[in-house]
């Protein structure tokens, strides 16, 4: 009996010091636990953004690659989120141009929970979506989480600066001299798929009887001096992407075009501004 | 009676306090003062009459228990104590439960980040949740081979039988008990588990309509949600305990009214002699049983605390989803067999055969009336017990992740080595050994043991699934043509032919990179791509994976 005492008493001992061992080294684990929790929050984010998001901010969340369900790449139709002005900072510049007041999780969040102006639909169950709560944080963390300390770091990438006087013959000659003719081709891709412009203005197969969001382009060149009879076409085409609100066609109202071309193709000032070129000429040829 | 100021003021201080003392122990234990209990320790022979048995009749604790055993069923032989661990194990799981109570709510909208918080925000959280549930499946254990152990020595024989029968519903009562708490943290391994297990009482051997009631009691609801949560919870913490509680005092106190039957040889054939104790072969409660049971009181809290801490960590897997079916829904081990049976005979028959069983054992022992418990006397018996017990093992292999329904060899792959959930042998690789590259199975990556070591039991997991119909990859099994695009190896009817696997990591974030298992097949006979498939997971840098992985119930 006296070695059951002996070995009951060493064993209860042995449970204190481990239970006492553990206690020291909790704080430590909870607050792994607590990276742990995000970290893995993230990586489901990142399913989610790539089974939900990615057909519309691109693969890579940089609005470039953006596939159809059937794998054919199609138009981004989102606006890039590994993106400075979004991610980057306590206060990104996003925050203040859309006149936001509360934090950058929140209006990342809120923006996924329930929609943004007409394009992004409302994700959040809460709004008629299809995402639990939880998962729109989850895909939240992935979006905040591209606020990485070398992507943070790098010089932000200054947009092209367009031409703008005021007066678009002038301003689109001046651009204009600065870049390759247009291809045509190019320009279809682009007018079709890369910028998705068919979708509002019509594509290929459509004709005069178009009634969609936009106004009809397929007979830009006798349209556009009817309309605007001050410019040449290519500078009323030039003006109205930029600028869409300076000249509205009858009928069509203010704001429904988007009005960040100025950015979208102004992303890559060495690049992307020859997808003017390409789109006008594209809009001449047809 | 004279007060405490009296008796100061006769004896003076510190005689009074040590008589005041012993007086209150005395109290408390119901008989035994100061002196009487380190006697009692000490192993003194007890003063008469022996204070040692007031307890018994005059406290309530120890009323339950009797004042003494037969020598002969206090060593580890015949019992090996599976009684006393049940009735432990039954307090310990209360304990931890109750802990683990205060901060769960059963809501599907907050039950899975309560387990977050129990793991991230509560001190000593994980510990109480790996001891709850190490308790769970350790009292399962324990219960199961108590039966066994009581079938064996054929101890549930005449004046028993009802001690046995409310034994196995008390066995009944645990698996369903572990079985409820299943459900609690739900995420999908809970989810999906009791989705299936629900789906066998729609399966029952009874009228469509009836059992379409049952299943609506059981989920509250036409699918399993708030209410089957909220219901199962209510099962767990409630319903099933009480119910275990109840059946337990009756079969305890069937344990103490017959007393705990000798080891077979001990007796003459049809006598019953355990209660029937000559005073030599007593073992007194006090102290000899009860520093016995407080030995083992303190040896198995420190094996549960020190397995909860570093041998083996409850798993929690992503959040449940009724939209996103795991590849392979697994029963917890001790229901496997169910699982296994469902390969043998159709549902309803084995939904049917169950509560079958169940009534066949509690009326066991009013058929099985053979008086002699002596083994030589029972062969058949045992042979049964061993046939049975062989049977279980065999079913339970039958449900276990072996011999399931295969997917295609591609999935299978990738979900043995990167399954959707939990950390896996590619995950556990440590993130600072996931350098962007191109790796293939069985690749050798100078510096990165851990690394090399995934891949390598990649490469196991290839060959075990893929074979070689040419001749071309000489670790792979030659390809058995089993049918229209069907091959075999020397391990599965189900392989992969001549295959192209690579194992991509691309960075997707700064902390997170995205592993891809790309897998390219050609078709032996026509020459084409037969396979072109890719999978994927994320790996983010504090997602913790490697050190979950140090667990022995983890597959890393």
């Amino acid at each position: 009996m006296q070695v059951k005492i002996v070995i009951g008493t060493i064993a209860f001992m042995l449970t204190m010091v481990i239970l006492g061992y553990a206690a020291l080294v909790e704080p430590a684990r909870l607050e792994h636990f607590s990276e742990a929790a995000v970290a893995r929050q993230i990586e489901t984010g990142a399913e989610i953004y790539k089974n939900n998001c990615a057909s519309c901010h691109g693969v890579e969340a940089a609005a470039q690659q953006c596939f159809s369900p059937s794998g054919e790449q199609i138009a981004c139709q989102g606006l890039p989120l590994k993106n400075q002005r979004l991610v980057c900072g306590d206060r990104p510049e996003r925050l203040d141009d859309m006149g936001w007041v509360g934090s950058k999780r929140d209006f990342v969040y809120v923006t996924v929970a329930a929609g943004r102006g007409r394009i992004m639909p409302t994700w959040s169950t809460d709004f008629g979506g299809a995402l639990r709560n939880d998962q729109v944080e989850n895909v939240t963390l992935y979006i905040l989480n591209f606020e990485g300390e070398e992507f943070c770091s790098e010089p932000p990438a200054p947009n092209y600066e367009w031409p703008d006087t005021g007066n678009a013959n002038a301003d689109y000659e001046e651009f204009t001299a600065e870049w390759a003719a247009g291809d045509p081709d190019r320009g279809a891709e682009l007018y079709n798929v890369n910028y998705g412009c068919a979708g509002c203005h019509g594509g290929d197969d459509s004709d005069a009887s178009w009634a969609g969001t936009g106004p009809w382009l397929g007979a830009i060149q006798d349209n556009a001096p009817l309309r605007n009879p001050d410019l040449t076409t290519e500078a009323y085409i030039y003006e109205s992407i930029l600028w869409p609100s300076r000249f509205l066609v009858t009928g069509y109202t203010d704001g429904v075009m988007p009005q960040d071309f100025p950015n979208r193709m102004g992303l890559d000032p060495d690049v992307t501004p020859q997808d003017m070129q390409d789109i006008i000429a594209f809009l001449m040829s047809r | 009676m004279a007060t405490f100021f009296d008796q100061v003021s006769e004896m003076g201080l510190k005689q009074a306090t040590i008589t005041k003392a012993d007086e209150i122990v005395e109290r408390l234990t119901a008989g035994m003062n100061i002196s009487d209990i380190r006697g009692a320790f000490r192993g003194d022979e007890p003063r008469r009459p022996n204070p040692r048995l007031r307890p018994h009749s005059d406290g309530f604790w120890m009323h339950i228990r009797p004042s003494f055993y037969h020598t002969e069923v206090t060593h580890i032989y015949p019992t090996f104590r599976l009684g006393w661990l049940s009735t432990f194990m039954f307090v310990w799981e209360t304990i931890t439960g109750i802990i683990l109570m205060i901060f769960y709510t059963p809501s599907p909208t907050v039950a899975y980040s309560n387990m977050w918080n129990i793991l991230s925000n509560v001190p000593l959280g994980q510990l109480f949740r790996n001891m709850h549930r190490l308790g769970a499946e350790v009292m399962v254990l324990a219960v199961a081979l108590h039966m066994l152990r009581t079938y064996i020595t054929g101890s549930y024989k005449k004046p028993r039988q009802f001690t046995w029968a409310t034994g196995v519903i008390l066995l009944t009562l645990t698996a369903l008990l572990s079985f409820s708490g299943y459900l609690l943290p739900w995420d999908q391994l809970a989810y999906w588990a009791l989705t299936v297990f629900l789906s066998g009482a729609e399966a029952a051997p009874a009228p469509e309509q009836f059992n379409a009631n049952v299943l609506l009691v059981l989920q509250g609801a036409p699918s399993l949600g708030a209410a089957g949560l909220l219901r199962w919870y209510l099962f767990h913490v409630l319903l099933l305990p009480m119910l275990l509680a109840i059946f337990f005092f009756v079969h305890y106190y069937k344990v103490v009214l017959y007393g705990i039957s000798l080891p077979p040889g001990r007796e003459e054939i049809g006598e019953d002699t355990a209660k029937r104790v000559p005073r030599d072969e007593r073992t007194y409660f006090i102290p000899e049983v009860f520093t016995n049971e407080m030995m083992w009181t303190a040896l198995v809290t420190l094996f549960l605390t020190a397995g909860a801490l570093w041998l083996w960590d409850a798993p929690l897997e992503t959040i449940a989803d009724a939209n996103v079916k795991p590849l392979h829904v697994v029963a917890p081990w001790y229901l496997s067999w169910s699982q296994g049976w469902l390969k043998l005979a159709d549902k309803t028959i084995v939904v049917g055969f169950i509560p079958v069983l169940l009534i066949a054992f509690i009326f066991y022992p009013y058929i099985e009336v053979r008086k002699s418990r002596r083994y030589a006397d029972r062969r058949p018996e045992l042979t049964l017990a061993f046939l049975f017990i062989a049977f279980m093992l065999i079913s339970n292999w039958m449900g276990s992740p072996e011999y399931r329904v295969q997917s295609s060899p591609e999935l299978e792959i990738s979900g043995e080595i990167m399954p959707e959930e939990g950390p896996s042998v590619l995950k556990g690789v440590p993130y600072d050994e996931l350098e962007p590259g191109t790796y293939f199975p069985g690749q050798v990556v100078p510096g990165r043991p851990h690394l090399t070591r995934a891949l390598a039991l990649f490469e196991e997991t290839v060959e075990r699934r893929a074979c070689t119909s040419d001749g071309s990859q000489p670790n792979l099994d030659p390809c058995e043509v089993l049918g229209v695009d069907s091959w075999g190896n020397n391990f599965t009817r189900n392989a992969l032919p001549d295959p192209y696997i690579e194992f991509r990591i691309e960075q997707a974030q700064e902390n997170m990179v995205k592993f891809t298992l790309f897998f390219e097949s050609i078709h032996p006979e026509t020459g084409d791509i037969f396979i072109q498939t890719e999978t994927h997971d994320y790996r983010h840098e504090d997602a913790f994976y490697e050190e979950e992985c140090r667990f022995f119930n983890k597959n890393c």
